[in-house]
């Protein structure tokens, strides 16, 4: 009976999809267009080979972090341990790797146990949130708080540098012209879209975040797939925290500072409802690129660093609103 | 799960859970009252000497993760030590209201509070001062501070407060830039949070620097809010947007030029674009200047252990009266403290710990840097 259930809830066929819906799926698409094509046509260094590059390395950690917080966007939850994991996975990562503080040297097992500090985090969330029934932002904006402390202990006063040459590569070289940490990017966003395509746990997730009490009638395991959920989005920051210690060279507890509030923006703009239960990793795609695009395009329009803020505070409401206009009668809740 | 219900319908479970929370609320009350009145029982003391044994030691700062306010932290704890006294180090992370709770409860103990702080932001500071005032504390604050607002004006118990002038740290990194660069080409400027006073301060230096030297021109300036990612990513695109062109890169603080370096290195140009940072002389920016392979040419210390230890002594020396604030001039109580500008040359000084014998005779006279009265 579940398997049932789910299949209709989350695929549904092509053709029973109505019109409008599609053109409101692809509000973001259509925003990112457009923001593209004003950019070209206001500067001519928008559009190179070498700004797509630098577009696609900036937005390398910021889709790692967002492909994961997808996830626990998709059950209507919300991770905000995000900088607080990154920063403790920073300082493990290089304080395992070769570094100047100590005579270690695991190599690509440093990252290895970086993630896994992520992934551990993500449990620590996940069992907090199912089995105690805490709110998800309560437990996750005070393991994040823990994420940070441990990072300032390891930091000991002054960050640690990364001397693993190596790792280091990760960070700054490319491969065949793509920065290195672009193709792990885009292979964590694949990843993601399986999980989320194929496998139980993704479909799952959805049919929670659409309707808990039916999912839990239909004989979901509720409880686990939150879990999962979780998990995943840990792994995710611990990558993303590991990832920006190859990029930046140190290990830093300011390694994830802003970053919080990026991802959870570009998972939104890209149409994924904080409700729950509508998006997915290929709206949280777009989303990242739009956020990307906006910072990159409005230095190099030479808007007035005093205003950027404000201008990408304008487009993001303006692009959201966009998208929830046609949808405002199917959100069910607006808090 | 399944007695989750039941748990619900037992009335005297109720009962206790509401009386449990009315003790708790009662004890709130309670230690309130108790907060506000040891406040008020101790502040007719205001100004007056004190006996040491009275005196507990505290310095507030932002956190221990990032290398500036450690070393701070250290200086602090190094004054203490040569007292023969413990301090306490209060971390907010960042945030106003945290660090003015942290402080209004060591405030409460009963004891006369010396504190050395760096308040978050320049709005934060009146309250911390009133606050100290209120309860006849010793206080020295550094850095942030209403323009038009004098220690002398909220009374003795604010003791001192010391800036740091950053128009002299950002022309002397301008300066230092422009010599590595010949003095031609284009620069970009990373600038610290744009309604910061030391950013402000800083870009004006830069700025005179570059009216000065008219082979160099500003390409673009950008804020990074003083975080080395967001530096990275702004000079990315910096660098994609001025291909080419970019001859040096001046950043507000020591993280953003690191994050910039990093950025050069992913198009290699490290080491060929010449870098400084105009402020706080952090060790991998030293080591940095030291190795000379990376273009770090300078950058500037106000010497964060001095910071920690004399501003400590300064408030220390007003609570046991060797510093007399009442009669003290308007010029030592609101002054610039000394900067250094650091580059090759003289950057091995730079990279040793102080010891306490080396901080001894600023503790005794935490008024030796004192360059100038505060603009």
């Amino acid at each position: 009976v579940s398997t049932a259930v789910t299949t209709r809830a989350t695929t549904g066929s092509p053709a029973a999809v109505p019109l409008g819906r599609r053109v409101l799926d692809a509000g973001p698409v259509l925003a990112l267009v457009l923001l593209v094509v004003v950019f070209s046509l206001v500067t001519s260094r928008f559009f190179t080979l070498a700004n797509a590059g630098s577009i696609a390395n900036q937005a390398a950690i910021l889709l790692v972090l967002a492909t994961g917080a997808t996830f626990v966007i998709l059950l209507g939850g919300v991770d905000l341990s995000i900088e607080g994991v990154m920063a403790t996975s920073s300082l493990v990562t290089v304080l395992l790797a070769a570094n100047d503080r100590n005579g270690n040297h695991l190599g690509y097992f440093a990252v290895l146990v970086g993630t896994a500090v992520g992934a551990l985090f993500g449990l620590v969330n996940g069992v907090l949130h199912t089995r105690m029934k805490i709110p998800s932002f309560m437990v996750t904006l005070g393991t994040g708080a823990i994420g940070i402390g441990i990072a300032t202990v390891l930091f000991g006063g002054q960050p640690p540098r990364l001397r693993d040459d190596g790792l280091r590569a990760w960070g700054t070289e490319r491969i065949a012209g793509m920065p290195r940490l672009v193709i792990i990017a885009v292979a964590v966003l694949l990843l993601g879209y399986l999980i989320q395509k194929f496998t139980r746990i993704g479909r799952y997730i959805l049919v929670i975040g659409g309707d808990e009490q039916i999912a839990r009638l239909a004989g979901v395991s509720v409880a686990r797939y939150k879990l999962y959920a979780f998990v995943l989005a840990g792994t995710a920051s611990g990558l993303a925290g590991a990832m920006a210690s190859t990029q930046l060279g140190v290990g830093d507890v300011q390694v994830g500072s802003g970053q919080m509030f990026a991802t959870i923006t570009a998972v939104v703009v890209g149409g994924t409802a904080l409700t729950g239960g509508r998006g997915g990793v290929p709206q949280t795609l777009v989303g990242v690129l739009l956020i990307s695009v906006l910072a990159n395009g409005l230095i190099l329009v030479g808007i007035d660093p005093s205003i950027q803020r404000s201008v990408q505070g304008v487009v993001i409401v303006a692009a959201i609103a966009a998208t929830a206009w046609t949808q405002r009668h199917r959100l069910r809740v607006i808090k | 799960m399944m007695s989750t219900p039941n748990r619900r319908v037992r009335p005297g479970r109720v009962w206790s859970r509401r009386a449990r929370l009315g003790v708790a609320c009662l004890g709130l009350v309670a230690l309130a009252a108790a907060g506000c009145s040891s406040a008020s029982e101790s502040s007719p003391n205001q100004g007056k000497p004190v006996n040491a044994k009275d005196l507990v030691l505290v310095q507030s700062i932002r956190s221990l993760s990032n290398p500036y306010h450690a070393e701070w932290a250290k200086g602090g704890e190094m004054f203490a030590a040569s007292v023969g006294m413990p301090v306490q180090t209060l971390t907010n992370e960042g945030d106003s209201q945290q660090q003015l709770n942290q402080i209004k409860s060591v405030l409460s103990s009963g004891k006369t509070v010396v504190l050395n702080a760096d308040p978050n932001t320049t709005s934060d500071t009146q309250a911390i001062v009133r606050a100290v005032q209120d309860a006849g504390g010793f206080v020295v604050t550094q850095w942030n501070k209403p323009g038009e607002l004098t220690p002398a004006q909220v009374g003795n118990s604010w003791v001192a407060h010391i800036g740091f002038d950053g128009n002299t740290g950002g022309y002397q990194t301008a300066k230092a830039l422009f010599a590595g660069m010949n003095n031609t080409g284009g620069i970009i400027a990373l600038q610290g949070i744009l309604d910061d006073v030391p950013a402000k301060e800083r870009f004006a230096g830069l700025q005179k620097a570059l009216s000065e030297t008219p082979g160099v021109q500003l390409l673009d300036q950008q804020t990074a809010h003083w975080t080395r990612n967001e530096a990275f990513q702004v000079t990315q695109t910096l660098l994609a947007k001025h291909a080419g062109q970019v001859k040096g890169v001046w950043a507000a603080n020591d993280d953003m030029a690191l994050g910039a370096i990093e950025a050069l290195r992913a198009v290699g140009l490290a080491g060929k674009v010449p870098i400084v940072g105009a402020s706080d002389a952090v060790p991998e920016a030293l080591q940095d200047i030291q190795a000379g392979n990376t273009g770090y040419l300078a950058t500037v210390s106000t010497d964060a252990y001095w910071q920690g230890g004399a501003g400590l002594a300064l408030a220390y020396q007003a609570a046991t009266g060797k510093f007399d604030v009442a009669t003290a001039p308007p010029a030592s109580r609101s002054f610039y403290g000394k900067e250094f500008l650091v580059t090759k040359a003289n950057v091995a000084d730079f990279l040793k710990t102080p010891t306490p014998t080396d901080l001894a005779p600023d503790f005794a006279n935490p008024q030796a840097r004192n360059v100038g009265p505060l603009q």
